[in-house]
């Protein structure tokens, strides 16, 4: 076994290398949300100062470096208390992802509870209907979507977003996944106390089912803090947009600002991964058994 | 309520009988659901799929497959359905193969296994827009990536404004969602039974022998199945592209939802709408084929 051995010592070194590939859009993002104002325009610019013209330089490019030359928060406070505009537009990411966070989690736990005490003989050809429509990518579902939001005269508004996504399949897939795996003694023994459906559901399903909510919970925040897709077609007015489409467009006015504010952004996605691996994980194997 | 409860009861005891009383509870608590499901996706779904045969919605005549036969003559949308298909072509395969070879370093780590998944996963859960300041600045003309070049005397090249803008795309959607296919390879890889290994090992195979003949057969369903994943989640490409390029980029990444926004802007209700059912059908066919073979292989 000694290519075993060989493979063991380089596979660590091999996993950190490409490890710190991955990380080092966030590592920079990071660190460079520390620099000044100053420092970020000059280092993400290639015009050529008057100084650079004397020095004989005659081509800039911009510099991606590590290290701030002076750190302090002066981007987080200029983003958070002197630039209004952030804090709507963070709030409008907000406005969008709670309420389908919480509306598709209950949607999605009585459907599939539904589904799976429900003994009707063609449950199983409705849910492959549910099936096909999870495995749409957006852009198949984005014009359905339209058509709907016309026809309630929702189109330029967060409702023509949110209530697609409440009723969003993959919720419901993933929680039946998930009560599929709860052993049918539990239903039982309630049963035979006497407890109603509902009363199965609130007290010993929703329990059971903690790790997976969390799953549906992160995967269903991940896609809506980042919604590009729909912002642009359903949101006309820039105040309206979430971050996710107007993190580009700071970078083109102020880039002073936007490490900061790119690292605020990310850093509710990053905290829940960080507390919630496993579950996270559980949501993405779970979506993989078909 | 007590002729529900004996119904549902009676159901567990037998559980592929048909009894009103469970058949009602469930649908008590399917029907929101599903009702909103249809609102919302079923039948805009047939909305659309009717428009497609129409010449436009309102007082349209009924003009059958025409709008399909004038969009496979029409270059813009060709242009992006091939790139799209040139992207799932290229980004699929090599997003597998990577992650099955990472998903295999991590499983020889004795420790620290948990925190290497992290690792990769961060940048599938951070959103698109965060890191794009970053990717500009490393690949724009006037980037950190030419100016490293000009420190070795080479030429500048047009990273994000020329045919390498599709490779750039594809290296850049490898790192936002190899996590995905790890955690599953991962996963698959758990599956595997022990004692293969052990009797590969026994029979004096090497590692090489071992890995053809074991964990790659042994992968299949995982790897169907992270080929499903893979190509659904293929087309959230769009957000980097759109992100990093804007509404028009290189024409080597001009994609499918490229000529779909060009269409929302115009609304043209034919276009958008074939385009869609096209779209719905291709993607459903390959699935539900691919999920036929899984299912005979794992049968």
């Amino acid at each position: 076994m000694k290519f075993q051995q060989k493979s063991a010592a380089a596979a660590p070194a091999l996993l950190l290398l490409l490890g710190l590939l991955f990380l080092a859009p966030l590592i920079v993002t990071f660190t460079n949300s520390f620099m000044t104002e100053g420092e970020i325009a000059l280092n993400y610019t290639s015009r050529l100062t008057l100084f650079d013209l004397l020095d004989g330089v005659k081509e800039k490019f911009q510099t991606i470096s590590l290290i701030p030359r002076e750190a302090g928060l002066w981007q987080y406070a200029d983003a958070l208390i002197n630039q209004p505009s952030f804090l709507i537009l963070l709030t409008n990411s907000v406005k969008l992802t709670v309420p389908v966070l919480c509306g598709n989690l209950l949607v999605s736990l009585l459907t599939a509870y539904g589904f799976t005490i429900c003994t009707w003989r063609f449950k199983e050809a409705l849910f492959s209907l549910y099936v096909i429509v999870m495995l749409m990518p957006l852009q198949a579902v984005l014009v359905p979507n339209y058509i709907i939001a016309d026809a309630l005269g929702i189109k330029s508004g967060y409702l023509a977003i949110i209530l697609p996504g409440i009723f969003s399949p993959f919720g419901v897939f993933l929680m039946r996944q998930g009560m599929k795996a709860l052993p049918a003694v539990y239903f039982e023994a309630a049963r035979m106390d006497g407890a109603g459906d509902f009363y199965i559901f609130r007290r010993i399903v929703v329990p059971q089912m903690k790790s997976a909510i969390a799953a549906l919970l992160m995967l269903t925040f991940i896609e809506y803090w980042n919604l590009v897709e729909q912002a642009i077609i359903f949101i006309s007015d820039y105040t309206k947009e979430p971050l996710s489409v107007y993190l580009s467009r700071i970078a083109e006015g102020r880039v002073g600002l936007v490490f900061a504010a790119s690292c605020v952004y990310m850093f509710p996605p990053f905290w829940f991964l960080t507390v919630g691996q496993k579950d996270l994980e559980k949501g993405i194997e779970l979506s993989g058994v078909k | 309520m007590s002729s529900r409860q004996s119904g549902a009861a009676a159901r567990l005891k037998k559980p592929r009988g048909r009894l009103p009383g469970g058949a009602l509870a469930g649908a008590g608590f399917l029907l929101p659901g599903f009702l909103g499901f249809c609102v919302f996706y079923i039948w805009p779904f047939c909305v659309s799929l009717w428009y497609s045969l129409l010449s436009r919605p309102i007082n349209g005549a009924f003009v059958g497959l025409a709008n399909y036969f004038s969009m496979f003559v029409n270059p813009a949308y060709l242009k992006g359905l091939a790139n799209t298909v040139r992207f799932i072509g290229v980004s699929v395969p090599a997003n597998i193969a990577l992650s099955l070879g990472i998903a295999l370093l991590i499983r020889t780590l004795r420790r620290r296994r948990e925190l290497f998944t992290l690792i990769f996963l961060v940048p599938l859960v951070i959103p698109s827009g965060s890191t794009v300041t970053f990717w500009k600045a490393l690949l724009a003309y006037d980037g950190a990536l030419n100016g490293l070049l000009a420190q070795f005397g080479a030429a500048k090249v047009n990273w994000l404004d020329s045919g390498l803008a599709f490779w750039m795309i594809v290296l850049i959607f490898t790192w936002k969602n190899l996590g995905f296919d790890i955690v599953l390879y991962l996963s698959g890889l758990g599956n595997i039974p022990r004692e293969y290994y052990e009797a590969a090992w026994v029979d004096g195979a090497k590692p090489a022998q071992t890995f053809f003949a074991v964990t790659l057969p042994q992968l299949a369903p995982s790897t169907v199945l992270i080929l499903i994943l893979s190509i659904v989640n293929s087309f959230k490409v769009f957000k980097e592209i759109y992100l990093i390029t804007g509404s028009y980029p290189h024409e080597s990444v001009y994609t499918l939802q490229h000529f779909m926004n060009n269409m929302f802007a115009s609304l043209n209700y034919p276009k958008l709408t074939t385009a869609t059912t096209i779209l719905v059908l291709l993607i459903a066919a390959f699935t539900q084929g691919l999920l036929r073979i899984e299912r005979k292989a794992s049968a």
